[in-house]
């Protein structure tokens, strides 16, 4: 009888329960796929070239699992949230808290076991094409990627499993300690906070000092290690709570005695923040976490997709370089930006290769000035005269690479005259070489540019190709993974960032929907109720948006050792900033509509 | 009846979208509400008070007829129009309170005033004066969940007067408050009908309530059954009478 009176509770809150439902799923499948990635050995090694990079992913994989805990919480009080009426009801009719409490548990591990099943299998088809479809973007290429892999099905099952069945046991624990009273009217009681200004004040400042530490930590990451990021992880946690605690009710409280508080609904906005103001706080905390790690980890992936090309630029004198070009290598160079293009011909006589010395006046090799003594970060270009170039030009590692053995066994350049030049044995060869504007705009060209020149050239033992759209590839080779983690790490969170929005917004909206109603009737306008409606969730919005941009730029000092000059993590980040930011207003409008329905009193109908 | 207050003609009132079976809650209603008057609704369970209270607080919408509220047609009113009349017209008390959890009694009792945008000091001295005539100024700073059920609806009936209302109307306000707390709460309906001279129409199907009224309404059949008038008769006198008016009433 009591089972069937659950699933009728279940089935009046169909809705909820797939809003709960559907966030645990996507929650479960993120996890799959990250701790697919995370601990895929094969694919791990053949990727992360660079100690530094595994790294990432295991604190990745580190910081998604307390990330998830958290979020796990949360859905759980808000499933709670949503039965403690029922179960009071259930208690005051007469069942026994023993029957209702394993009613609680095994409600609370079923929904958990469906939502962590279905969760990996859509992880599975997901890690398919997602995963795919974003390498496919960023033009990068991971090896060794299976969707389906077990290690990671199991993690994540015990996992998510061990946590429910903890989630469980905290319910059944709150659910008996309890009285039916507490329970039945749970969702109106005012838990006012009390007012204890010095505590605040000095709770306020602690978590100030907190924030410090953690931005310090993460400063000092070379320095301390490993230990920056957890130590950073639990001081910014802390000291963000703390901080939006006193600083949420200060300001309430300032504002709460204005006349500013005594027009229209302001007081009733503030009277709104301030009863909920625990609650908020917590979900403020989570939300900006989740702000600053999505926003970070897609600054972060933007940035290696922009820099490595840009960085790349400033390696060499030249993009590519191309032995006797055929037909189709020439039209794929007049597609090219150019920036500068020179051909000289070669003889090569065993491992040396010579150089006409009146080809060389006439056109001199163009060489890059060292970054440190450019005055703008921009990698800048000069020649030297013949008899200088002859001194040390020669030596210089880009000019001693146009040799066609490419990368293979070579002996210093010579340089003679025209008339030596023209005596000399030897195959001849004609070597083009491009420096493009901006290796990011000929990305495709310079690729199959780069692909024909390798297939003519396969003698090349290393299969590589000289100039520094070839750096770029190598680079691309080992950062590419981080850039990858980062947008694959922003993407989950951003998702998980809105799903854990959308438990607050459901949880709230039934005791919205009264307060609302009541404003009606009394005569409030319906734009006056909108209005306050889009304040109170434009604050909820607001606080842990600006939270997260403060913490993004100091996290981003982080990157720093992985992103040497000329990268640097912060290159550039406003384009990033200003998209990231656009997606969450949209975000914000949307929900803002979705509760706008949920709680606005229904317009009485004149016809 | 020159200075009607309420002012209710052929008054419809039918459920049901199109495709359901209508239901015809009021029909063919008239009556009106002088100044100052005092005025019971009385009706079986389901008979249409609330119903009828909610086509002249704005809150729902007459199928046919005219309602005329201190002059103002609401039926010709639309959405903007429809708050602020609810809002600087009509002063509610609610069986369930309706107090907003989240603000203090005083907040709550000002909510009208700021919704008219008042100057915060008039408000002070409007809600102070309120709290005086209902004995709670020591309440004002206290939260709903602090107050007994007759702290509450007396905080709920400081909000329904505090910016003068043309006319308080009440959905039985006692439904929810022991004797004598429902006893202090008419006491002050009482008062303030009699020393503002606010019309009140108090919904109610409990005799004791509606003694306190000057005329008592029955409803039956979505109609205006039949009328009470307490002329001289002190209360319990008119209580006998109400009592007896049931019994046949209900007949
Ligand atoms: N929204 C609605 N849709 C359809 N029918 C309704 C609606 N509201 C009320 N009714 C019907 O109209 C009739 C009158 O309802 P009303 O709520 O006015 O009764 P009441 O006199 O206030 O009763 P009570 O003393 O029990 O509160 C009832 O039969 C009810 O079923
Ligand atoms: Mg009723």
């Amino acid at each position: 009888m009591l089972t069937k009176l659950a699933l009728a509770g279940v089935k009046n809150r169909r809705r909820d329960y797939l809003v709960l439902l559907a966030g645990l799923t996507m929650s479960a499948a993120i996890f799959y796929m990250f701790a697919n990635l995370a601990t895929n050995q094969a694919f791990i090694k053949a990727n992360a070239v660079i100690k530094s990079a595994s790294v990432v992913f295991g604190f990745g994989a580190v910081l998604l699992a307390l990330i998830t805990i958290v979020y796990i919480m949360y859905a759980n009080s808000f499933l709670l949230s949503m039965r403690q009426h029922d179960y009071g009801l259930f208690m005051m009719l007469g069942a026994k808290r023993r029957r209702v409490g394993q009613l609680v548990f095994l409600e609370t591990l079923i929904l958990g076991t469906i939502a962590t099943v279905i969760g990996i299998v859509l992880g599975i088809v997901v890690s398919k094409f997602l995963v795919g479809f974003l390498l496919d973007q960023l033009g990068l290429h991971l090896s060794h990627l299976a969707s389906f892999y077990l290690p990671a099905i199991l993690f994540t099952a015990v996992l998510y499993i061990g946590l429910f069945i903890l989630a469980s046991l905290f319910n059944l624990t709150r659910l008996m300690r309890t009285t039916v009273q507490q329970l039945l009217h749970a969702d109106q009681q005012a838990n006012q906070p009390k007012s204890r200004p010095l505590r605040q004040f000095i709770g306020g400042l602690v978590g100030i000092g907190l924030l410090a530490v953690g931005y310090w930590a993460m400063a000092a990451i070379e320095h301390l290690q490993m230990t920056a990021i957890p130590l950073a992880l639990v001081t910014i946690t802390l000291g963000t709570y703390l901080l939006f605690h006193a600083a949420v009710l200060a300001v309430i409280r300032g504002l709460r005695h204005t006349k500013w508080a005594k027009k229209h609904l302001n007081g009733f906005l503030m009277g709104q923040l301030n009863f909920r103001v625990h609650d908020y706080t917590r979900m403020l905390t989570i939300v900006s976490l989740l702000f600053a790690m999505a926003l970070g980890a897609i600054t972060v992936g933007s940035g290696y997709h922009r820099q490595m090309p840009m960085t790349a630029d400033s390696l060499g004198a030249y993009t590519v370089a191309v032995h006797d070009a055929n037909a189709h290598q020439k039209h794929l160079i007049n597609q090219l930006h150019v920036a500068h293009q020179a051909t000289y011909t070669q003889k090569v006589q065993g491992k040396t290769t010579y150089y006409n010395a009146a080809e060389l006046k006439t056109q001199p090799f163009q060489q890059i000035k060292s970054l440190q003594s450019s005055p703008n970060g921009k990698p800048q270009f000069y020649t030297e005269s013949l008899a200088k170039f002859k001194k040390d030009g020669v030596t210089q590692l880009d000019f001693i690479m146009l040799n066609p053995n490419k990368l293979g066994d070579f002996a210093a350049p010579k340089i003679v005259s025209a008339a030596a030049f023209k005596q000399l044995k030897g195959t001849t060869y004609r070597v083009t070489t491009v420096r493009v504007k901006h290796m990011a705009d000929d990305m495709a060209v310079l690729k199959q540019l780069d692909r024909s020149e390798q297939h003519r050239f396969p003698q090349a033992s290393t299969q590589l190709t000289i100039g520094t759209y070839q750096s770029f590839e190598m680079m691309n080779g080992i950062f590419g993974g981080l850039e990858f983690i980062g947008y694959f790490l922003g993407i989950a969170f951003l998702a998980m960032l809105a799903s854990c929005l959308m438990f607050k917004i459901l949880s709230g909206a039934p005791g919205d929907l009264r307060r609302y109603t009541m404003l009606n009737k009394i005569g409030v306008r319906r734009g006056l109720m909108r209005a306050s409606l889009a304040k109170e969730i434009g604050i909820l919005f607001a606080i842990p948006g600006i939270m997260g941009v403060i913490d993004v730029l100091f996290g981003l000092q982080m990157f720093k050792p992985l992103m040497a000059k000329p990268m640097s993590p912060y290159l550039g980040i406003g384009t990033t900033f200003a998209i990231f930011i656009g997606l969450y207003v949209i975000y914000y409008v949307i929900t803002l509509g979705l509760y706008l329905n949920l709680v606005m009193p229904r317009e009485v109908v004149r016809d | 009846m020159t200075n009607a207050v309420v002012d209710v003609h052929h008054l419809e009132k039918t459920y049901g979208k199109a495709g359901e079976r209508p239901y015809t809650a009021l029909k063919d209603l008239n009556f009106s509400v002088a100044e100052g008057e005092f005025v019971g609704i009385m009706g079986a369970s389901g008979s249409g008070k609330t119903t009828l209270l909610n086509m002249l607080s704005t809150l729902d919408t007459p199928t046919k007829g005219d309602v005329i509220v201190n002059g103002h047609d609401v039926t010709k009113m639309r959405s903007n129009q429809l708050s602020d009349f609810r809002a600087q017209e009509v002063g509610f008390i609610f069986q369930d309170f309706n107090l907003l959890e989240s603000l203090t009694a005083e907040e709550n009792i000002g909510l009208p005033l700021a919704l008219q945008g008042t100057a915060s000091k008039v408000m002070d001295q409007a809600i102070h004066a309120v709290a005086e005539t209902l004995s709670i100024t020591d309440l004002l700073k206290k939260y709903p969940a602090q107050l007994s059920g007759g702290q509450k609806q007396r905080v709920a009936a400081a909000r329904a007067i505090v910016h003068q209302p043309s006319i308080l109307m009440g959905d039985e306000p006692t439904g929810a408050l022991d004797s004598t707390s429902a006893r202090e709460l008419l006491d002050l309906l009482t008062t303030i009908n009699r020393d503002q001279h606010m019309s009140v129409l108090l919904v109610t199907h409990d005799p004791f309530s509606a003694s306190f009224c000057q005329r008592i309404l029955f409803i039956k059949d979505g109609q205006i059954g039949s009328e009470l008038n307490r002329g001289d008769l002190d209360r319990k006198d008119f209580y006998q009478q109400v009592l007896t008016e049931l019994g046949t009433f209900s007949e």
